[in-house]
């Protein structure tokens, strides 16, 4: 087995919204180029031990927890924990899982162009940029050590229509953090609620190092819109994306400097691709593990 | 009269209904439906209203509409006051117009159904939609090459009607489901003229077209 | 690899861009609002993007991503995240070898583009996408020469060395449909020029004698997607 491989199958992936499937149901799926089962127990007895779901990788069964509104699965024999997101705990909060959406792009390509303001006026239009509205002021960016994630804070962008719930343009605050090579949590300005910050994250599941499944889940300060509003906003800007997702030549992503060109705007791109190199996150980078 | 669009965001045919509402510059009511992943569409408060369970649906005072082509006529016969979008007084277009309404559908079963397989994971026979979504997709083209010698811009004429939005929504997305406008001249050069029309509206997968903005130069 | 062509001129029009491969090169071929026609390699240097997805605006191509400006020369030289930034000269769109002629767009990815010599005196009919090989797609137009509107008497022609021009001349069909084809003493050439997108599927764009009337390109026109269909049913038989 590759080390690339080896490394991704201890890390935590989505498989399914929680009470998407059933009880008795099964689906089909498939993680880091491994067909995986995923069968909704059926437990009508409350003291029954039998865990809601169990999820097998070529007949056996793997790790499996619930978090953030989502099975999440784990193939190798040393997971490493799943990490936090302290928001998920606020119970004034609306938590909105957004359903899967499939991408023909490697997993770190979805993650990184997750991690760009500079594409809002182009491919969000209207909505999260609009021309003039160009330009990418500087922030910062560090590898928090403690936590061993990507921070990106201090970023600053005009916003046509930065959230379902804002009316009319307003100067948008956005915080990216990076807590594994196939997920990215960020927080911007909510347009109800000033002074606290809205939550989008984006997990990712890799189906092969070409292809992903792509859940988005949201942890949002609105009481005003319906369920179905706040999901089909965010589908909206996904959607958006995955155009663009599928055009990047390479497939893969390149991870060492030399193959595409970064400038100021794209430091977290490259803080990303550094980080993923350090940990030896090579599962969907265009470069083998030296 | 204005309406109620049952609506769910990345629907070709809720889109079809938003398009032309937007050229005729009609005002209406947008309700969200959970298509994905919540499956609202299936609920029995939705079945209802409609019991296909299919998306749009529209809604005024005296109708109740759930198929798109019938909302497209609809809202053209109310609101489109030159009568070139449904041509009523052009027997010979009115007709042809029925005609491409009718071969829309095919573009929603087969394109349709591969984009719903490719983007959203639904169960489908891949390989036959795409068969089948390349049979249409010629199609289109041979009949839009014969319209590009005959020097007409549209499917039935010199002028769009409900034909080319009804037949435009599906053909533009099919790089959703994997099939490009590389192999389509006559269909790419269609789809960027419906694209430049005053009023277009946008959808995932469908970008504004940015060329009719002014270039940027150094000095401005 | 040698010059091929792309598109027909007419079907590229300005400020429009187009994605075109080429033996397995993906390529953006875009016009710009004075008319210039560009050929690069399809891939935006900064973060790989198609630049066929882009937009054309003037003079430049800009990419759809971050819409990132290239002049015709391929040269960046605008990047709207940093608007008052001068882009450094290396940041550069790869180009190919391109020329318009015969009203067909030639390129040649690796050296000198060299058409081959048509009557500059044509219209365009269209082009037909065949999924088979180059091969056999240009054995299918000259077997089906045969079909309506091209008899079996017509004498077809290569014109060049080149294995990707075909030219049809002087149809005669005693009773064909279309009237200027009847015409003896002026008959309508048919020049079809062959695009290798890849191993499994060809392009043919087709132009005619200047005179051909509106009738004569339409049956040329449903003469090809004939040709289309028995080309793949001899593949598929084949497979």
């Amino acid at each position: 087995m590759n080390a690339a491989l080896e490394h991704a199958l201890q890390d935590w992936y989505p498989i399914a919204m929680l009470g998407e499937l059933a009880p008795g149901e099964r689906k089909q799926s498939r993680v880091l180029g491994i067909d995986v089962t995923v069968l909704a127990n059926d437990s009508a007895d409350e003291t029954d031990s039998t865990p809601p779901i169990t999820v097998r990788a070529e007949g056996a069964p793997v790790h499996v927890q619930q978090a953030f509104d989502h099975w999440w699965v784990c193939l190798g024999n040393a997971p490493k924990p799943l990490f936090s997101i302290e928001e998920a705990g606020e119970a004034d909060r609306r938590f909105v899982p957004c359903g899967v959406v499939r991408v023909a792009c490697s997993p770190l390509r979805a993650v990184e162009n997750f991690l760009d303001i500079a594409h809002f006026p182009f491919v969000h239009t209207g909505v999260l940029g609009a021309e003039p509205h160009t330009e990418v002021y500087k922030y910062d960016v560090k590898v928090d050590e403690t936590r061993d994630e990507v921070i990106a804070t201090n970023i600053k962008f005009y916003q046509p229509q930065a959230a379902k719930s804002a009316e009319g343009g307003i100067q948008t605050e956005y915080i990216y953090r990076v807590p594994a090579p196939m997920a990215a949590v960020l927080y911007k300005t909510c347009p109800l609620k000033p002074e606290a910050m809205d939550v989008i994250a984006l997990f990712v599941q890799p189906l092969d190092e070409q292809t992903c499944d792509v859940w988005p889940w949201m942890a949002l300060y609105d009481d005003t819109s319906t369920q179905a509003e706040l999901i089909q906003f965010q589908q909206l800007i996904f959607l958006q994306d995955r155009s663009i997702l599928e055009n990047q030549l390479p497939k893969k992503l390149p991870i060492d400097p030399g193959h595409e060109i970064p400038t100021k705007a794209d430091y977290t791109s490259v803080a990303y691709r550094r980080w993923l190199k350090k940990r030896g996150a090579y599962y969907g980078a265009l470069e083998a593990q030296p | 009269m204005s309406f109620t669009l049952h609506d769910y965001v990345l629907s070709g045919n809720c889109y079809k209904v938003r398009l032309l509402a937007q050229i005729l510059g009609v005002a209406y009511t947008v309700k969200p439906v959970d298509f994905h992943p919540g499956k609202a569409h299936k609920t029995p408060e939705f079945l209802a209203l409609n019991p296909h369970g299919t998306l749009p649906v529209l809604e005024s005072d005296n109708t109740l509409l759930t198929d798109s082509s019938a909302m497209l006529v609809w809202i053209a016969q109310q609101f489109d006051t030159t009568h070139t979008w449904w041509p009523t007084n052009d027997a010979h277009r009115l007709a042809l117009t029925v005609q491409w309404l009718g071969f829309s559908a095919k573009l929603t079963e087969s394109i349709g159904q591969l984009r719903l397989h490719t983007m959203l994971n639904r169960p489908a026979d891949a390989a036959t939609l795409n068969t089948l979504s390349t049979e249409n997709l010629r199609e289109l083209e041979n009949h839009l090459c014969e319209q590009s010698i005959r020097g007409l811009a549209f499917l039935t004429g010199d002028q769009p009607t409900v034909a080319d939005i009804a037949c435009f929504a599906y053909s533009a997305l099919s790089p959703d489901a994997g099939i490009e406008h590389t192999l389509y001249p006559a269909i790419r050069g269609w789809l960027h003229r419906i694209r430049c029309l005053e009023g277009f509206l946008t959808m995932p997968g469908i970008y504004e077209a940015h060329e009719t903005r002014n270039e940027h130069t150094a000095a401005s | 690899m040698t010059t091929q062509p792309v598109s027909l001129s007419r079907d590229l029009a300005e400020k429009q861009v187009m994605r075109a491969e080429l033996s397995d090169v993906d390529m953006a071929v875009w016009r710009s609002a004075s008319g210039v026609v560009s050929a690069w390699e399809n891939r935006c240097p900064h973060r790989g993007m198609r630049l066929s997805h882009g937009f054309v605006r003037g003079e430049s191509l800009a990419c759809a991503y971050h819409g990132w400006h290239y002049n015709c020369e391929g040269a960046c030289h605008y990047i709207p995240a940093h608007p008052e930034l001068e882009p450094p000269k290396t940041i550069k769109a790869n180009l190919y070898n391109v020329t318009e002629a015969s009203g067909i767009i030639w390129v040649n990815a690796v050296g000198t583009v060299s058409p081959v010599t048509l009557p500059s005196n044509t219209q365009a009919v269209r082009s037909v996408s065949v999924h088979c090989s180059l091969e056999i797609a240009a054995q299918a137009f000259k077997d089906y020469c045969s079909l309506s509107p091209i008899t079996a008497n017509t004498r077809t022609e290569v014109v060049s060395e080149s294995p990707y021009v075909l030219a049809l001349k002087a149809p005669l069909p005693a009773n064909s449909p279309t009237p200027s084809m009847q015409d003896k003493s002026n008959p309508v050439s048919v020049f079809i020029a062959l695009q290798r997108v890849n191993q499994t599927t060809t392009v043919a764009h087709i132009t005619a004698s200047e005179h051909a009337s509106e009738t004569d390109c339409i049956a040329l026109s449903r003469w090809a997607n004939k040709v289309r269909t028995h080309a793949e049913v001899s593949v598929g038989s084949t497979e």
